[in-house]
């Protein structure tokens, strides 16, 4: 039989937009609110947002888990979800509910004490290239979730079933969703993924209640904005700078850091003359009035040719730097970049190379040349985190050159990629480090080298534990003072995903997802003694939710 | 709640449906078309509200749904289960406003609408082989949310607004016929419909013709009442007045090529045949066992096809991808043998059928003539997802 709401839910999207304003939903005090968001860092029970807190950093005060404990974590259960691609999401945990969404948009509410599954949404969208979902929004009574086929949904948290369901693209033929999307206030911000198939970036907030379109902000100056004349040409209208991969708020100064990816065609910069603003930047946008405006903006790499995107989140921290104290935001990005920067103007801090470096200024050519790193190298999506009582930033990072070709054209075809050339193929090894960054100094604490690359994020604990995941499915507790393994589990399948922690019946649980190698992380090194396969294998074809706590 | 969805499903259903004619008359096409979206919600909305159990029940109010949309020329309409639309289809509606060489400031609206049913159809597709009733349900919603944005709202134009937008602000809105002027100037007599840049601004009737009813399709901003008539002005008639007090800047149309008959691709059952190994080394692990895609996308059956039609890509488009973008970890570096081989391979399990011609190692420029859509009276063997076994 089918339930009535679910077409009465849907018939509210003609309301919506039929009598736009209505507010649909009543408030409930069982769920989180504006005020819960700024303060989600005293909440150690619960995560209610991608990264912990607005600042982005995932780092926890007053942790159980200790240097000295962290040996005996064992896993509490393991939840199965959909393994159609890889797992990237981030767990949304609230009063004793996990969210979680698997790759092809399909969202899950766990038992957080027992993995048990409440309820499964599933989806089928149609992927454009590849498929990838990082995680929900929680909101009042119902979570959100931006999909592949360019949807923005909002389903009951309470049983999973649809809300409202709005097209939250504005082209859904280039255009997808990977990224959380993040509450505030009233509304909800959503970065698009469509940087590398021929649009122009752009951040969105639409209205928590009924999806209804409040803003956009695009990355590409038009005729007449300043920047403009950073693009040769009509380049411009195809210049890419897509905010993909996630957000930080300042919500005193109603300030939101985000950092705009790659110009467009990728590879092919001579159609593109110029420094291509605001490709490759941080910008700081003040939300204080009716559209964002521009505080700051610092770009990290003119013109680059190589896709080498500020792939992390921005973290804000005040760190210590050189004795004084300072309000600072740090990036990363896939060239194999750390940066941090002051939180109040952009201006450079620091800079570190976290992975092998070479042909940095060299345009792909039709020969082909070899630079590093490849474009999954560097710093990735998941970022890293600050700790203040070791005054660190603990940061992943991945090894590896590729062969570089641009193709001398770039021909625009709806719902492929624009690129002036193919993907590189990788040359030599490939691996990884983790990175334990010095803010007094801007120097390595330490770093260690590891036979996999590493983009599983850094989960930082007062108590001096850094977790974090390796695409070998390793997932690993490291002293934050020394790097010394303390801890590790085989999880068995590829992690791309960050680890986050809650307290359920006064024990601290950490948890991370893991599953398909995906189409960037496939290593011949897995499967070992299966039949051979040239070029890439897939490391398992499961995927799960692991949580793990002390005996 | 259930009142409101209901009044609401009633907004959308009642409205009369107008007969195309045999001359080109887009207004008539355009209001012919949302009256077959029309029905083809009322099939998904009879079921839900109905008590009917089984899944005989089901299919049929889907496979009815579809006909409405699709119409009797295209390969998804099962006549077997009758069409409470009129035969045409949505979709036939929107191709005859399509078909022609010229383009309209609604041009990118019906687009839309077109991409927006053509995914709607894809679902009701997927509906009619889902075995969970959750699933089923789940599919009629995803359609119903495409259909709504076929239908869009009067008071927007361009892709948002839809049919609805369309008329309501556009010369789609002006009757077949019916004589225009300048929407910048007053109504010199009535009916009148003022339009400008492709815009319609204003439909000026008599107060005799306004007593006995509004013209379907139109949305009234403001009202002016004069001494023949009323003016009733359309949701875009203030952006177009501040333009009137501008010099003209006429929005440029690009002029559509007329549809040309589209060439079929060429390739041989051994090409075919030596590209189920080249796949399964180098393609299956992203595309899938069943070539819909797992971390990648599909590049086979229905969800590839009818996204390969929407976005118009050619033979050309598909060989550059797979020849100079593919294996994605390491692009092009497969012979042009195994090349032409997997892309035969894939013509294949699309449908497609095999001939004397292999398909070329080299690029031709022929293979830009070739458009890839679904295949008419293609027999897949995979019904569900639209795939052809390869052997």
């Amino acid at each position: 039989m089918f339930q009535r709401t679910t077409l009465a839910g849907l018939l509210a999207v003609f309301l919506a937009t039929a009598f736009a304003g209505t507010a649909w939903v009543a408030a409930q005090s069982a769920w989180p609110g504006p005020d819960a968001y700024v303060a989600a860092d005293q909440d150690a029970a619960d995560w209610i947002l991608p990264a912990r807190n607005y600042s982005g950093n995932r780092y926890m005060a007053g942790a159980q888990i200790t240097p000295a404990n962290v040996a005996t974590l064992k896993k509490a259960w393991t939840a199965k979800v959909d393994a159609r691609g890889p797992l990237e999401v981030a767990p949304i945990v609230w009063k004793g509910t996990m969210y979680v969404t698997s790759s092809h948009n399909d969202v899950y509410a766990l038992d957080a004490a027992t993995g048990a599954v409440k309820w499964h949404f599933p989806y089928k969208p149609h992927v454009i290239a590849f498929s990838a979902n990082r995680g929900v929004a929680l909101g009042e009574g119902k979570v959100y979730e931006a999909t592949l086929d360019g949807h923005l949904i909002a389903l009951d948290a309470t049983t999973g079933k649809p809300v409202w369901n709005v097209v939250a693209a504005h082209d859904v033929s280039n255009t997808f969703f990977t990224m959380q999307p993040v509450p505030y206030k009233n509304m909800l911000l959503l970065g698009a993924s469509n940087g590398d198939w021929g649009g122009i970036g752009y951040l969105s907030a639409f209205d928590a209640a009924t999806g209804r379109r409040l803003w956009d902000w695009k990355t590409i100056p038009g005729p007449g904005e300043p920047g403009h004349n950073t693009w040769s040409g009509d380049s411009w209208k195809r210049g890419g700078g897509a905010i993909w991969s996630g957000l930080a708020i300042d919500p005193a100064t109603s300030t939101v850091y985000v950092d705009a990816g790659n110009p467009q065609p990728d590879f092919l910069g001579t159609i593109r003359k110029g420094a291509n603003l605001y490709t490759n930047s941080m910008v700081a946008l003040d939300l204080s009035g009716a559209k964002p405006k521009i505080k700051w903006y610092h770009q990290f790499i003119p013109h680059d040719t190589h896709d080498w995107d500020p792939a992390m989140p921005p973290v804000l921290f005040s760190g210590t730097v050189n004795g004084a104290q300072r309000s600072l935001v740090a990036a990363g990005d896939k060239g194999g970049n750390f940066w941090v920067l002051d939180a109040g103007t952009g201006a450079l801090v620091y800079h570190l190379a976290v992975s092998t470096q070479k042909g940095q200024t060299t345009e792909p050519n039709r020969k082909g040349d070899i630079a590093c790193p490849n474009t999954n190298g560097g710093v990735e999506f998941n970022g890293g985190s600050y700790m203040p009582d070791t005054n660190a930033f603990y940061v992943p990072s991945v090894d590896q050159c590729g062969v570089w070709k641009s193709q001398g054209t770039a021909t625009y075809v709806s719902g492929q990629f624009y690129l002036g050339g193919a993907f590189p193929a990788l040359s030599g090894p490939s691996t990884g480090y983790m990175n334990a960054i010095d803010i007094g100094t801007g120097k390595f604490m330490w770093r260690k080298h590891l036979a996999f690359p590493q983009i599983g994020g850094a989960l930082s604990m007062s108590t001096g534990v850094v977790f974090t995941g390796g695409v070998d499915g390793d997932f690993a507790a490291y002293d934050a003072k020394t790097g010394a393994v303390l801890w590790h589990y085989a999880t068995g399948m590829t992690i791309q995903a960050p680890p986050g922690s809650y307290v359920l019946g006064d024990k601290q649980y950490v948890v991370v997802g893991a599953g398909p190698a995906g189409i960037n992380f496939a290593d011949p090194r897995f499967n070992k003694g299966a039949p051979t396969l040239e070029g890439s294998y897939s490391h398992a074809t499961s995927a799960a939710i692991t949580a793990f706590t002390l005996p | 709640m259930r009142r409101i969805a209901l009044s609401l499903a009633a907004l959308i259903l009642c409205s009369g449906a107008v007969p195309a004619r045999a001359a080109r008359d887009d207004r008539a096409s355009a209001l012919a078309a949302l009256a077959d979206v029309r029905a083809a919600v009322s099939e998904i909305v009879r079921i839900e509200d109905g008590f009917a159990v089984g899944h005989g029940a089901y299919l049929r109010a889907a496979h009815r749904a579809m006909n409405a949309l699709v119409g009797r020329a295209d390969d998804g309409y099962a006549a077997a289960f009758g069409d409470s639309g009129d035969g045409i289809g949505t979709l036939g509606h929107l191709d005859q406003m399509l078909d022609q060489s010229g383009s309209w400031l609604w041009t990118p609206a019906v687009q839309g609408a077109k991409a927006n049913v053509l995914a709607a159809a894809a679902t009701l597709q997927s509906a009619l082989g889902e075995k969970e009733m959750e699933n089923y349900q789940a599919d009629l919603t995803q359609a119903l949310a495409s259909l709504a944005l076929v239908v869009g709202r009067s008071g927007e134009s361009g892709v948002l607004g839809g049919l609805d937008g369309a008329l309501a602000n556009t010369t789609l809105g002006v009757p077949a016929g019916a004589a225009t002027q300048s929407g910048c100037v007053a109504p010199t007599r009535t009916p009148a419909y003022g339009v400008l840049a492709g815009q319609l601004v204003y439909v000026a009737l008599s107060r005799e013709d306004a007593a006995r009813g509004l013209p379907q399709g139109i949305s009234v901003s403001r009202v002016e009442v004069t001494g023949t008539g009323v003016v009733l002005y359309s949701p875009a008639a203030r952006a177009a007045s501040a333009a009137c007090r501008r010099p003209s800047h006429l929005q440029r149309t690009r002029a559509v090529a007329g549809a040309a008959a589209s060439a079929t691709p060429s390739y041989t059952a051994a090409q075919a045949h030596a590209g189920i190994a080249v796949y399964r080394r180098y393609c299956l692990q992203c595309h899938g066992v069943d070539l819909q895609g797992a971390a990648g996308p599909a590049v086979a059956g229905n969800d590839f096809l009818i996204n390969a039609r929407r976005n118009r890509w050619t033979l050309s488009d598909m060989r550059t991808t797979i020849f100079e973008n593919m294996p994605f970890s390491n692009p092009g570096s497969l012979s042009a043998k195994q090349y032409a081989d997997v892309t035969a391979f894939l013509l294949a399990a699309n449908c497609y059928s095999a001939g004397v011609e292999p398909f070329p190692q080299v690029a031709s420029a022929a293979l830009a003539k070739v458009k890839l859509g679904p295949v008419r009276g293609a027999k897949p063997g995979n019904r569900k997802l639209g795939t052809c076994v390869v052997r």
